[in-house]
């Protein structure tokens, strides 16, 4: 009997051992390319940090990191492909402020609880632009257009900072509308073409078009000054308590194990170190000092739904 | 002009440079193959292909992706006409007179008109880059979302000239499209629809899997049922590739000329592109062209009409590109990623900070067509010979294309079973005489026509005059309204010709 069982037991005991050998090489992570949700359409400042930090990426985790762009309703249709995936570490998402601005509304769709932050990649001053050949040239040209004709302002999507801002000034009496445009080609178009008066956007983001003459900014939504455009007021110099600074930060979905979510953000820190991504926020005209590193992300993200949904609830009607 | 002249000189000499050159084979080639492959879209190929130009010099770069975009406007065609699977969006408007000539036994002469199509596209193309880049991005922005609304309705009224058999169907399959296309969540206010609380849902359905379920699966499907006993297709024997002669080509100059101004404009404005150009141009071919009565039956200018409009839409999407740095489409998105991460930044200023970079792009885009015209060739002959593999065989060969083209796309399994679904629904259509074009041209150009109606409200305080009394947006809806209108018209007036046909 004793025999019997030996002869049973030695070579289960022998698969088990080759067996977990198997598994643990099976579980070694990443062994297969990360999907990089990109919520916006391709081109615009979410596509293009995350096309800069997959190449970076890609050097530290040895798989690559394909770009997936899943445009619409502010980031949320994007988000839902996170949401729909496996929380197995092989999909990541970025998201932006514009997106993040949703949980400021009543019944948020998106929620806190539903993702893990990995860090803070990127953070910007938005700005109010218009086109080079507007009548209107500075703020206060705006302001005095807008006291006596409707302005439409080219907008990423409803409820987000874009749209906030917008309303924060139409409860100040401007009449300032917002027009939704999720694809940055027809966002840029609107604006450069005339079909809107003032575009909300980040700086870096549209480069090419203020460094061409195409665009000007006229105010920047921030808390300190602005280096690159020292001319150009911003909105707290000019007594608007309303910032809500541009951030893009990477997700993966709650229940990650928390190894692989270690793995995934210490790989995003080093390369937000590198010389490389350094020289990409110059370009961006971004905060030198933007990386969050994960474990402080929730509370600064906190920090910025305080103030939004302060903004909000001093804009009267809710449209 | 001179000037130009000079530039583009300079640009064909940078162009020879060894490095140029492999870009230039490496990515006519490779564009080609991944349009051949169904699933996989040339926008997703571009995409795979950028990370390999982080290492490379900037030209090189541009060249590699832009020969990807112009021979992958090609490749599509060869599946369509073959095997009536397109191998891209834009290639569906092949199926009716690309297909049905290959069926009556003249596939290499449907495959010379394409590629004769292709390159002409891509001449005219090249040339009104060149010569016009600056005054028509001018014209381009004055485009809004009303014109773009327009645009995408005249792309619907294609239906009615593709409709064929009966138009209740038609319509019953468009409607369905557009249905299909409105699961997810919606694009401008974020509210869910028809997800039954299923997350995949919220995700939406993809036009991708419904063109290549409802097509290359279905199709597979069909022939199964007849137990895979198809006939060889008829007159096989003659498999000598025929370009047409110019003569031939120019009888039919009316149709270049008018799906080349439709391909450019189409690709001029951001948010149309090569799909709706195609589509557009079969449509206006069916309004305007001498020969409307017979089309879907086999003729060249339903197959020139939309190749030279997909093609010619190329060089209209570098021209907001480069004058304006605004992409107007995925490939021009992936292309712009290039050019920022190699720090152009392109705009008005990249003609005088850059010239040499641009002209050697409008060098290689000439070099591509004519590249692209050659491989086309050289590939039909060994092409057109798997039409005579066992039928069994080549539909294994299909279906798999298929799938791992279309995980490939998105490393989505979900994709693989919603093939799986419309395969089916594909075959259903098939057997019951309902046509799956309007069903393909719903989920393509529902989203965009929808987008683009709310924005137009949304942006012009809910004023619905405002797409007939913006002045292009009004012209092409009068177009839309007469081509909507003909059919009935020309019904009671004569006596139907109701040959079916379930394209």
């Amino acid at each position: 009997m004793r025999a019997c069982i030996r002869a049973v037991a030695l070579p289960a005991l022998a698969f088990v051992a080759w067996y977990s050998g198997i598994t643990t090489a099976q579980d070694k992570y990443p062994s297969r390319p990360i999907e990089f949700v990109v919520p916006w359409g391709p081109g615009g400042g979410a596509d293009q940090v995350a096309r800069k930090l997959g190449q970076l990426l890609e050097a530290e985790l040895k798989v690559s990191l394909p770009v997936i762009n899943v445009a619409g309703a502010t980031g949320q249709t994007g988000h839902a492909k996170l949401i729909s995936a496996n929380a197995d570490g092989y999909t990541i998402e970025v998201m932006t402020g514009d997106t993040f601005a949703l949980l400021a509304e009543p019944n948020p769709k998106i929620k806190l609880a539903d993702f893990t932050p990995l860090g803070i990649l990127i953070q910007q001053a938005s700005a109010f632009f218009v086109a080079e050949n507007s009548a209107m040239k500075t703020w206060a040209d705006v302001e005095a257009a807008a006291r006596t004709r409707a302005l439409k302002v080219a907008v990423t999507g409803f409820s987000s900072p874009d749209d906030i801002t917008v309303n924060y000034f139409a409860a100040r009496g401007l009449k300032l509308s917002s027009v939704p445009y999720a694809k940055p080609g027809e966002r840029y178009t609107s604006i450069v073409g005339g079909h809107a008066d003032l575009l909300y956007e980040q700086a870096g983001d549209v480069r090419s078009l203020v460094d061409s003459k195409q665009i000007r900014p006229v105010i920047f939504f921030y808390g300190g000054k602005v280096n690159d455009f020292p001319g150009i007021p911003t909105s707290t110099s000019l007594g608007h308590n309303i910032t809500l600074p541009q951030f893009r930060v990477v997700l993966v979905k709650a229940g990650t194990d928390p190894a692989r979510v270690k793995l995934l953000s210490d790989a995003i820190a080093r390369a937000a170190q590198t010389a490389d991504f350094k020289a990409y926020l110059k370009e961006q005209y971004a905060d030198e000092a933007s990386f969050v590193p994960a474990q402080e992300v929730l509370p600064y993200m906190q920090r910025w739904l305080e103030e939004a949904k302060k903004v909000m609830a001093a804009i009267p009607v809710k449209k | 002009m001179i000037e130009v002249a000079r530039h583009l000189a300079g640009g064909f000499v940078d162009l020879l440079q060894a490095a140029n050159l492999l870009a230039l084979g490496v990515g006519l080639v490779v564009g080609m193959l991944v349009a051949v492959l169904p699933g996989l879209t040339l926008v997703m190929g571009v995409v795979l292909a950028l990370p390999f130009t982080y290492g490379m010099p900037v030209t090189p770069s541009i060249i590699l992706l832009t020969a990807m975009y112009i021979s992958g406007t090609y490749g599509g065609a060869i599946t369509s006409i073959l095997f009536r699977i397109p191998g891209e969006p834009m290639d569906v408007p092949l199926l009716w007179d690309g297909w049905s000539m290959a069926h009556a036994g003249e596939p290499a002469r449907a495959l010379g008109w394409t590629l004769f199509a292709a390159l002409t596209g891509g001449l005219i193309t090249a040339t009104v880059m060149v010569t016009l880049a600056v005054p028509f991005a001018k014209v381009a922005l004055t485009f809004d979302s009303p014109e773009y609304f327009s645009i995408v309705l005249f792309g619907f009224t294609s239906v009615v000239t593709l409709g064929g058999g009966s138009l209740a169907n038609a319509l019953i399959s468009l409607f369905l499209g557009m249905l299909i296309a409105t699961v997810g969540v919606d694009e401008i206010y974020g509210v869910d629809r028809f997800t039954l609380g299923i997350d995949m849902m919220r995700d939406g359905i993809g036009y991708l899997p419904v063109m290549v379920g409802a097509y290359g699966v279905g199709e597979v499907l069909v022939r199964l049922e007849q137990g895979f006993a198809s006939a060889p297709m008829a007159g096989g024997g003659a498999i000598k590739t025929r370009i047409p002669s110019l003569a031939e080509a120019w009888k039919i100059r009316g149709t270049f000329a008018r799906s080349s101004l439709v391909g450019v404009i189409c690709g001029i404005i951001p948010g149309a592109g090569a799909t709706i150009a195609s589509f557009v141009a079969y449509g206006v071919e069916g309004q305007y062209g001498p020969r409307r009565r017979e089309l879907g039956k086999g003729i060249p200018e339903g197959i020139v009409a939309p190749q030279v409009a997909s093609t010619a839409s190329v060089g209209g999407h570098m021209v907001p590109l480069l004058t304006l740095g605004i992409p107007g489409s995925g490939a021009t998105a992936v292309i712009l990623g290039a050019f920022l991460l190699h720090g152009v930044q392109p705009g008005p200023q990249i003609f005088t900070t850059q010239s040499a970079l641009v002209y050697a792009i409008f060098a290689s885009t000439f070099a591509a067509v004519i590249g692209m015209g050659l491989l086309g060739y050289f590939a039909i002959r060994p092409l057109v010979k798997v039409l005579f593999l066992p039928e069994a065989i080549v539909s294994v060969f299909v279906i798999m294309f298929c799938l791992v083209g279309a995980y490939s796309e998105h490393n989505n399994l979900t994709d693989l079973w919603m093939i799986v679904v419309f395969g089916v629904v594909g075959y259903l259509f098939e057997r019951y005489r309902f046509p799956i074009a309007p069903m393909v041209l719903g989920c393509i150009l529902g989203p965009i026509a929808e987008t683009s109606f709310l924005t137009s409200m949304i942006s012009y305080q809910n004023d619905w005059t405002i797409f007939f009394t913006r002045p292009v947006s009004g012209v092409v809806l009068a177009l839309a309204a007469v081509a909507l209108l003909l059919p009935f018209y020309s019904r009671l007036r004569r006596k139907p010709d109701l040959a079916a046909k379930t394209p």
